[in-house]
């Protein structure tokens, strides 16, 4: 790890020239919220935000991606990875996006992903603002953040930036960095131990102890139908999730009527035909019909499912699915406290 | 860094020419196929592919002949969607595009040397028919060999030349039922359980069951009955698999995923499964 430091004054210009060069996308102010959106120009970056609408893994698995097109009998793949610096990632996201590199990866890889995953620098930025319906300190603590190409700290003065691959080294050339001081440095360890304490510990129990307990929750129908009771099965608890990557796939036609595209979109496993299969002259079967079943489905795989394949929860703590819950009972925490305290 | 190329995108079909197309059923068509690259599709009883038309999708389908046919397989779709209606369409010489093989089949290791037992309900016929031709073909690898048919109505029989072979054959102890009869109809009438008193199951077979999902429990209460150990029970489930590369997460049943880990599991891995069956 090499620490560089840019003065405040010339980080527009490194901006600029990241934008003028390629394809950068960054927090950026919607109305009240953020979002992760292609930049224009520097001044639309919001490194102060707290949290985004949609988390960054949409920048490598897009809401909608050609898989494969076909004109006619001929078919070829879609993957055409396009070079890209995502900016401002914080380390819950980069911790997901860890994860999503993993699943992706295993058994069959999903060169549709990773190819995208491969053109892309990520450089993480300190947390300015804890949103109130975050919990990341209290949830897969010992998963540190891994797979980002460099950290940016805002320190007195300006960033420190922490390059840790090729490729984070590779944007220096685009901006006048000198050398971090070691004053520097340690003043940026303490910018990024702040929000951990900023961060109230909503989870008391650690991952493997709510793995267990979850797990052999599973057969309490009852807590389940009390927890779900006021879902909608809108999915938002799935779209928002910077973990979630269950997709559908439909073939689209072009307007030539000759040629189209096999397509993926995200899917959420609480809406109610995810599971649903078709036995013929009309008659179907659903595996998680009820939505007890498919609230349960979630939050197994959020806490349990998943842990072996990444050694940990398939959650950050980002508190999205809190926040977009328009009944208010995603919350994990309350979830698992719930289960923690029966 | 590994040099890839558009080969390795798993979502990438491969080509295979019609050989022979037959309407078997009102709703049932038989694709005999061959891979049009040359290069032959290497695959074990049970195992599944992903079958698409461009412009309509990909559906999951089990092979419904065995490996040990070669050159050429077999596959059966029913109309029920967009999917299968479009594939349906295709004729002699015509084009299906696949991936595959994809998931695990039969576990034939466990099989050789017991006596067999399959029961299969509909067109749970078809994937089993790529252990049954298997099965006959390597006759001598395996114990006595039952097999159980059953479908709603005589009219929904598929396979003519194969029933007509088996009822025939020596190498396997053919039984088959209707739930509801016709005037042509002069075989066993009943729910596929009726045709356990007509022959001697033994504790020590191997059974693979493939069926509508309400068929499930009734045979295995009967197995039960039998006392034939859970783990000697190979269930082969249908899912909605949409990638079948264990990502979608559409097929997930608890923490399996049917394309990966299935569609074949021995009953005492999933019998615990909330969601398995129902």
């Amino acid at each position: 790890m090499k620490a560089h430091f840019l003065k405040e004054n010339d980080f527009p210009s490194f901006l600029q020239n990241l934008i003028g060069g390629m394809k950068v996308i960054g927090p950026s102010a919607k109305k009240q919220k953020f979002v992760f959106r292609e930049l224009q120009s520097p001044d639309e970056l919001r490194l102060d935000y707290d949290v985004t609408i949609l988390p960054p893994k949409k920048a490598m698995f897009p809401t909608k991606q050609e898989l494969v097109n076909f004109k006619e009998n001929r078919i070829e793949s879609s993957i055409k990875p396009v070079p890209q610096v995502l900016l401002g990632v914080h380390f819950y996201d980069v911790k997901a996006i860890d994860m999503l590199d993993n699943l992706f990866k295993a058994g069959h890889e999903d060169r549709n992903y990773l190819a995208n995953r491969e053109a892309t620098t990520i450089v993480a930025s300190n947390i300015r603002k804890v949103s109130p319906r975050a919990f990341f300190a209290s949830v897969g603590k010992d998963v540190s953040p891994k797979g980002h190409d460099a950290f940016l700290t805002k320190v007195t003065g300006g960033y420190v930036y922490e390059s840790l691959t090729p490729k984070g080294d590779a944007l220096l050339a685009h901006g006048t960095f000198a050398p971090a001081t070691d004053g520097q440095v340690s003043e940026a360890k303490k910018v990024n131990e702040k929000p951990l304490s900023e961060c109230p510990e909503k989870i008391k129990a650690g991952s493997a102890e709510v793995a267990k307990k979850v797990r052999e929750a599973f057969g309490k129908t009852k807590m389940w139908e009390d927890l779900s009771r006021k879902c909608f099965s809108c999915g938002t608890c799935n779209i928002v999730c910077p973990t979630c990557y269950c997709f559908d796939v439909q073939d689209i036609w072009n307007l030539d009527q000759t040629s189209g595209a096999r397509c993926r979109s995200w899917d959420g496993c609480l809406l109610e035909d995810f599971s649903k299969v078709s036995l013929g002259a009309g008659a179907t079967e659903n595996f998680r019909e009820h939505r007890n079943e498919r609230f349960r489905h979630r939050v197994m795989r959020k806490t349990t499912y998943l842990n072996e394949k990444l050694g940990g929860p398939a959650c950050v703590g980002c508190g999205r699915c809190s926040i977009g819950c328009v009944p208010d009972i995603a919350d994990p925490t309350k979830i698992i406290d719930r289960i923690m305290e029966a | 860094m590994t040099h890839h190329t558009a080969q390795d995108n798993v979502f990438l079909p491969r080509e295979a020419e019609v050989l022979k197309a037959e309407q078997v059923t009102a709703t049932e068509k038989h694709f005999t196929l061959k891979m049009k690259d040359g290069v032959p599709m290497t695959y074990g009883p049970g195992q599944i592919l992903e079958v698409s038309m461009h412009g309509f999708g990909e559906i999951p389908i089990g092979f419904a002949s065995s490996p040990t046919r070669k050159d050429t397989f077999d596959i059966v779709i029913r109309t029920v969607g967009r999917v299968s209606t479009a594939v349906n369409k295709v004729e002699k010489g015509g084009s299906i595009f696949l991936r595959g093989p994809l998931g695990n089949g039969f576990d034939l290791d466990k099989l050789r040397g017991h006596p067999i037992l399959i029961v299969a309900g509909g067109i749970g016929l078809c994937p089993t028919r790529s252990l049954i031709q298997y099965i006959l073909d390597r006759r001598s690898e395996f114990g006595t060999f039952t097999l159980f048919f059953g479908v709603k109505s005589p009219k929904e029989q598929l396979f003519h030349a194969d029933l007509k072979t088996w009822r025939a054959s020596k190498d396997v102890s053919f039984h088959e039922t209707v739930d509801k009869g016709d005037e042509s109809w002069k075989g066993n009438v009943g729910v596929i359980t009726t045709l356990f008193p007509k022959v001697k199951i033994t504790p020590d077979t191997r059974v693979v069951i493939c069926g509508p999902p309400i068929m499930y429990k009734f045979v295995i209460r009967e197995l039960e009955k039998i006392g034939i150990p859970q783990t000697n029970i190979y269930v082969d489930l249908e899912r909605r698999m949409k990638c079948g590369i264990g990502k979608c997460g559409h097929c997930q049943i608890n923490d399996k995923y049917v394309c990966m880990d299935g569609p074949v599991f021995a009953y005492d891995q999933i019998k615990n499964l909330e969601e398995a069956f129902r």
